[in-house]
C-alpha cells in the first residue's frame, strides 16, 4: 500500500495506457492468426480434395494403363501370329525343297538296299565286293543328305516357333546375313503362295566381314520380314498399274561401318508421300486396305530396333521407291 | 510437459511464500525458479518445433538465460533483490518462441479447427502473458517507478493474470488430453 501511496497517478495512467496499447495489440494478432489461418486452411482443405480426387484418378489411370499394357501385349501377339500367318506359305515353300530331297534320297536310298540285297543272292564267284561297297558307299551318301536336308527342315521349323513365341527372346551372335536371306526368301514365297500374279526380282548385296553380331535373332527376324513384305507389296502394286517396262525390284545391302552394321532395304516402288512419312512409325498406320495390315508392323520394328540401341531411318521419293536403314550397334 | 510445470510453478509459489514468511524476502526462490522454469519452456517448445535448427535455438537461449541470471545476481540484482532483468529476458525469448510457433502453425497442414487445439490456447497465453511481463518488468526496469522492487499493485495484477494463466494451461492440458484419447481410439 506504501508502495502504491508512492507511485505518481501519471505513471499508473502510463502503465494503464501501455497495456491497453499491449492487449490491443495481442489481439489483433491473434485475431489475423485465426483469420489467416482458417483462409489457410481452406486452401488446403482444397487442395486435400484434389489431392483426394487425384488419386482416385490415379488409381483409374493405373487401371487403364495396366489394361492398356495387357491389349498392347495381346497386340503384339496377334501381330506376331499375323506375320507367322504370311511367314507360313514361305515356310511351307521352304520346308517343301528339303522334304523333296529327302523323299527323293530315301526312294533312291530303297532302290540302292534292294540292289545290294539282289547282289547278296548271287553266288559267291558272282558277287563283287567292289559293286557291294559303291552300293554301301551311295546308301551312306544318301543318309548323309537326308540328315542334312532333315536338319534345315527342322530349323525352319524351329525359326518358326521362335517367331511365334510370346515370351522375350534372348540376344545371341546371329549372321545378319543368313538371317536377312532367310526372311527374304521366306517373305517372297509367302507373297507368290498368296497371290499367284505376284512378281518381283529380289536382289542381295551382303557385305561378309560383318560376321555375327548379338541381337534376338527372332526379333530381328520380325523387323526384316516386315520391312521385306511391305516392300515387295508396294512394288507389286506398283506393277498393277506401271508400264511393261518396270521392273519390280527388292534390293537388300548389309554394310559394316566402324562400330555398327547397317541393313538397307531398298524397293522401286511408288515411294511414301512427304505428309504421311512422319506418321509411318506411330502405332495402327497403316495405307494397306482394311484387312490388309494391322498398322502395327513398322511401329513393332521401331521398338525391336530401339531395343537394340539401334536406329531405323527411312528415305523416300515419291513415284521412285524407299530405302529403310536400319543400324544396328557392335557390341 | 505443461503439467509438471504447472505443479512446479504451485510448488515454487508454496516455497515463496514459506520464505517470505521466514527471511521477509522470496525474491531469492525466483532467481532459481527462472531459469527451471524457462528449462520447462524450453522442453515444451521443443517438442512443438521438433527440428535441430529450433533445438539448438531453444538450448542456446537456455544457456543465455542461465549466464544472465547469474551475471545479473553478482552485478545488478542479488538474491534479495527482485529478478525483474531476468524476467524481461524469458519473456523475450518466450514471446518470440511463441510468435515463432504461431508462424509454424500458420505453416502447417492441419485439418482439425484450431480452437480445439490445446497448443494454440498454450501459444496465445504465453504470448499474452509473456508480453505483459515485458511491459510490466519494463517499466521497473526503465524506474518508472523509482522503486527498488515493482510496487505490491503490479504483484497483484501479476497474480491475477497468473491464475489465468496456468487456468489456460490446464484447459490446454485438457484439450491436448482429449485429442490423443480421440487419436488412440482412431488408431485402434
Amino acid at each position: 500500500m506504501n508502495n502504491l501511496l508512492q507511485i505518481n497517478s501519471t505513471d499508473v495512467t502510463v502503465f494503464v495506457f501501455a497495456g491497453i496499447i499491449v492487449l490491443a495489440l495481442l489481439f489483433g494478432f491473434i485475431m489475423y492468426f485465426l483469420f489467416s489461418y482458417r483462409h489457410k486452411q481452406k486452401d488446403f482443405q482444397l487442395l486435400h480434395d484434389q489431392k483426394q480426387q487425384i488419386d482416385v484418378q490415379k488409381i483409374e489411370l493405373e487401371k487403364t494403363l495396366r489394361e492398356l499394357k495387357s491389349t498392347q501385349a495381346q497386340l503384339i501377339q496377334q501381330e506376331k501370329m499375323a506375320n507367322l500367318g504370311e511367314l507360313t506359305a514361305g515356310v511351307a515353300h521352304e520346308i517343301q525343297n528339303p522334304l523333296n530331297f529327302v523323299n527323293n534320297f530315301s526312294e533312291v536310298s530303297n532302290e540302292l538296299i534292294e540292289e545290294l540285297k539282289t547282289e547278296r543272292q548271287k553266288t559267291e564267284s558272282e558277287r563283287s565286293a567292289g559293286t557291294e561297297n559303291d552300293i554301301i558307299n551311295d546308301i551312306e551318301q544318301n543318309l548323309q543328305k537326308i540328315n542334312y536336308h532333315g536338319k534345315r527342315a527342322e530349323s525352319i521349323v524351329k525359326g518358326m516357333l521362335q517367331h511365334s513365341r510370346a515370351n522375350a527372346g534372348v540376344k545371341e551372335p546371329t549372321d545378319i546375313n543368313k538371317l536377312a536371306d532367310e526372311y527374304l526368301r521366306l517373305s517372297f514365297h509367302g507373297l507368290r503362295a498368296k497371290d499367284k500374279s505376284f512378281n518381283a526380282d529380289f536382289k542381295t548385296d551382303f557385305d561378309e566381314s560383318i560376321g555375327k553380331i548379338n541381337v534376338i535373332p527372332q526379333d530381328i527376324g520380325r523387323v526384316l520380314l516386315n520391312l521385306f513384305n511391305n516392300a515387295f507389296y508396294t512394288v507389286n502394286e506398283k506393277r498393277k498399274s506401271a508400264s511393261d517396262s518396270y521392273l519390280p525390284t527388292v534390293l537388300v545391302q548389309t554394310k559394316k561401318l566402324n562400330s555398327a552394321i547397317e541393313i538397307i532395304v531398298r524397293d522401286n516402288g511408288d515411294g511414301i508421300p512427304k505428309k504421311i512419312i512422319e506418321k509411318i512409325f506411330q502405332p495402327f498406320f497403316t495405307t494397306k486396305p482394311t484387312g490388309q495390315g494391322t498398322g502395327l508392323g513398322l511401329s513393332l520394328s521401331y521398338d525391336i530396333i530401339k531395343a537394340h540401341s539401334g536406329e531405323i531411318k527411312v528415305e523416300s521419293k515419291e513415284g521412285e521407291g524407299t530405302t529403310f536403314i536400319i543400324q544396328l550397334p557392335i557390341l | 510437459m505443461l503439467a509438471v510445470l504447472v505443479v512446479l510453478t504451485l510448488l515454487s509459489e508454496l516455497t515463496a511464500k514459506y520464505v517470505a514468511y521466514i527471511l521477509h524476502n522470496n525474491n531469492m526462490v525466483y532467481h532459481f525458479f527462472t531459469p527451471v522454469e524457462f528449462l520447462f519452456y524450453v522442453l515444451i517448445y521443443q517438442q512443438f518445433f521438433s527440428s535441430k535448427k529450433w533445438n539448438y535455438i531453444l538450448w542456446l537461449c537456455f544457456a543465455i538465460l542461465v549466464f544472465s541470471e547469474i551475471f545479473n545476481t553478482i552485478f545488478f540484482q542479488p538474491l534479495n533483490v527482485d529478478n525483474t532483468n531476468i524476467l524481461i529476458l524469458e519473456s523475450i525469448f518466450l514471446v518470440a518462441f511463441s510468435l515463432s510457433l504461431f508462424i509454424k502453425i500458420s505453416e502447417s497442414e492441419y485439418h482439425q479447427h484450431l480452437l480445439k487445439e490445446g497448443i494454440f490456447w498454450f501459444n496465445s497465453a504465453v504470448l499474452f502473458y509473456y508480453a505483459f511481463n515485458i511491459l510490466i518488468w519494463g517499466f521497473h526496469s526503465i524506474q518508472v517507478y523509482n522503486l527498488k522492487n515493482p510496487p505490491m499493485f503490479i504483484y497483484n495484477f501479476i497474480l491475477v493474470f497468473s491464475g489465468l494463466l496456468y487456468a489456460i494451461y490446464a484447459f490446454a492440458t485438457g484439450l491436448n488430453s482429449i485429442a490423443v484419447k480421440k487419436r488412440r481410439l482412431n488408431h485402434e
